[in-house]
C-alpha cells in the first residue's frame, strides 16, 4: 500500500464476514422454517 | 367541528375527573419526580459537575417517565366493565374520542410537568424564570409530540397481552427524536443561550406535533373498529 | 410451492452476486487515500441501510393499502418487508461501527444520522413484536398497518434531521443535489451493491411472503403452527 494509508483491513474484513454471516444466516432460516411446514 | 371539540372535552372531563378522585397516578409520578430528583442530586459531585448540565436530562426524564405513565392509564380504564363499548356506542365521532384522551393525556403530563420545573429549580438550584418563556414552548411542543403518538398506541396496546411491555417498546423510536430535540434545546437555554440558537428544534418540534396529531387522529377510528 | 422457489432462485442469485461485489471490492476496486481498507465497507454499509430504509417505506405503503382496500396479501407483504427490513438494518447497524471505528475511533457516536438509524432498527423490531403480540388476524392486520404507517413520517423527520444538523456522519455525497462527487470505479462497485441488495431484498420477500401464505393456510385448516 501506498505511503501514508492507515492500515484498516482488518475492519473491512470483520464487517465483510458478519454481513455474509447475517445473510446467510438468514437465508437457512427461511429456509428450515418453511420446511417445518 | 365545534361538536368534534365539545365531545371531546366530555370525554376529556370524564378521564379527568375519574383521575382527579382516586389521584394514584399523580401520586405516584410526582414521586417518582422526587425520587430522581433527590438521587441525582446525591449522585453528582458538585465541584465536578454543574447543576445545570445535568438539569436537562433530569427534566426530561422524569416527564418522559409521566407521559408514559399517563399513556398507560389512559385506555386501561377503559378495560373494566367493557367501558370502551360503552364509549364507542355514545353518539359521537371516533376522532372525539382521540381528542379527548388527548386533551387528558396532556393535561396529566402538563401537570406533572408543572410541578416537576419549579422542584428542579428549587433542587438544583437553576434559573428557570428568566427563560420560563422558552423553557414552556419547549416543554408544551414535546409533550404534545409524545402524547399524540403515545394516545394512538396505547389504545392499540391494551387490547394485546402484556400491554404495558408493549406500550414502550412501540413508543420508544418515536418519542426519541423530539426528545432528542428537547433535551438539545432544554440545555440550551438553560444555559442562557439566544432564543436563536433554538429555533430550528422549536420548528422541528412544531413540525413533528402538527404531522402526528394530524395522523394520529386520521388513523384512531382503525384501531378501535370491531 | 411454486412462489417460494422463485424465491430461493432469486435469493441464490442475489448471493452469487454478493460474493462477485466482495471480489472487485476486495481485488479491483482502489483504497481509499485516507481510510484506508475500512472505507470499502461503504460498498456494503450503504446499500443495506438504504434498502433497509426502502424496506420500511414499502411496509408503510402496504399499511395504507390494507386499510383503504382491505386486502390481505398487502398485510402479507408488509409482514415480509418488515422481516427482511429487520435483517438489512442488522446489517446497517454492525457494519456502521466497524466503518466508525477505524475512521473515528470511536464504535458509537450519538450523531443524528447513526442515533436515528438506530431506532429504524427499534421500529422494526416493535412492528415484529406488535404482531407477535397480537392473535386475531384481522385485528393484527390493523394495528401492523397503523404502526407502519406511523414509521414513514419518522422516517422522513429522519432526513431531515441529517440535512439540517450537520453532523460527524459523513455528508451525503451520492444522492445529493449536484453530481455525484465518488470516482468511477468506486460508484460502480457501489452501484452494483445497491444492485446486489435490492436482489436479496426481492428473493427475500418472496420467500417470506410464501412463508407467510403457507402458514396461514396451515391456521386455517386448523394445523398447530409455532411461531417462528
Amino acid at each position: 500500500m501506498p505511503e501514508g494509508v492507515p492500515a484498516t483491513g482488518g475492519y473491512m474484513i470483520a464487517a465483510y464476514v458478519i454481513t455474509a454471516v447475517v445473510l446467510l444466516a438468514y437465508t437457512i432460516s427461511l429456509y428450515r422454517r418453511s420446511k417445518k411446514l | 367541528m365545534a361538536d368534534l371539540l365539545r365531545h371531546a372535552w366530555y370525554v376529556a372531563r370524564k378521564d379527568l375527573l375519574i383521575e382527579f378522585r382516586s389521584r394514584t397516578a399523580i401520586l405516584s409520578a410526582a414521586v417518582f419526580v422526587v425520587l430522581v430528583l433527590v438521587v441525582f442530586n446525591f449522585g453528582r459531585d458538585p465541584t465536578a459537575v454543574a447543576a445545570v448540565d445535568l438539569a436537562p436530562s433530569i427534566l426530561w426524564v422524569t416527564f418522559t417517565f409521566a407521559a408514559v405513565l399517563a399513556l398507560n392509564r389512559a385506555f386501561q380504564l377503559e378495560l373494566e366493565n367493557q367501558a370502551l363499548d360503552g364509549l364507542l356506542l355514545a353518539p359521537i365521532g371516533r376522532g372525539s374520542i382521540y381528542l379527548g384522551k388527548l386533551i387528558a393525556n396532556l393535561l396529566f403530563v402538563v401537570t406533572i410537568e408543572t410541578i416537576g420545573v419549579p422542584l428542579l429549580a428549587l433542587f438544583f438550584n437553576v434559573r428557570v424564570l428568566p427563560m420560563i418563556g422558552p423553557l414552556a414552548a419547549i416543554i408544551a411542543l414535546t409533550t404534545i409530540g409524545f402524547v399524540a403518538v403515545g394516545t394512538l398506541f396505547s389504545a392499540m396496546a391494551v387490547r394485546t397481552r402484556f400491554a404495558e411491555l408493549l406500550l414502550p417498546v412501540l413508543l420508544l423510536p418515536f418519542m426519541i427524536p423530539p426528545l432528542i430535540w428537547a433535551v438539545l434545546a432544554t440545555s440550551r437555554v438553560l444555559a442562557d443561550r439566544p432564543l436563536s440558537e433554538i429555533a430550528g428544534w422549536l420548528k422541528m418540534l412544531a413540525a413533528y406535533d402538527i404531522v402526528f396529531v394530524l395522523l394520529a387522529f386520521l388513523l384512531f377510528p382503525v384501531t378501535v373498529t370491531e | 410451492m411454486k412462489l417460494l422457489r422463485v424465491g430461493r432462485w432469486i435469493t441464490a442469485v442475489g448471493l452469487l452476486a454478493l460474493a462477485g461485489v466482495y471480489v472487485r471490492a476486495f481485488a479491483f476496486t482502489p483504497i481509499e487515500r485516507f481510510q484506508g481498507e475500512a472505507q470499502k465497507i461503504y460498498y456494503v454499509h450503504v446499500p443495506s441501510a438504504v434498502t433497509a430504509m426502502i424496506a420500511m417505506g414499502l411496509v408503510g405503503l402496504a399499511g395504507i393499502l390494507y386499510l383503504l382496500l382491505k386486502d390481505p396479501r398487502f398485510d402479507r407483504f408488509g409482514e415480509a418487508s418488515a422481516e427482511v427490513g429487520t435483517i438489512f438494518s442488522l446489517v446497517m447497524l454492525t457494519t456502521g461501527p466497524m466503518w466508525a471505528k477505524p475512521i473515528w475511533g470511536t464504535w458509537w457516536t450519538w450523531d443524528a444520522r447513526l442515533t436515528l438509524t438506530l431506532f429504524l432498527f427499534l421500529l422494526f423490531i416493535g412492528y415484529l413484536v406488535l404482531r407477535g403480540a397480537v392473535t386475531d388476524p384481522g385485528l393484527r392486520a390493523r394495528y401492523s398497518a397503523v404502526l407502519g404507517i406511523c414509521g414513514i413520517p419518522l422516517l422522513a423527520f429522519i432526513h431531515l434531521s441529517v440535512y439540517l444538523f450537520r453532523t460527524l456522519h459523513p455528508q451525503p455525497i451520492v444522492l445529493k443535489p449536484s453530481a455525484p462527487s465518488l470516482p468511477g470505479s468506486m460508484l460502480i462497485t457501489l452501484l452494483l451493491g445497491f444492485g446486489v441488495f435490492f436482489v436479496l431484498y426481492v428473493g427475500f420477500v418472496i420467500q417470506r411472503y410464501a412463508l407467510g401464505y403457507l402458514r396461514e393456510q396451515l391456521e386455517a385448516s386448523g394445523g398447530e403452527v409455532g411461531h417462528a
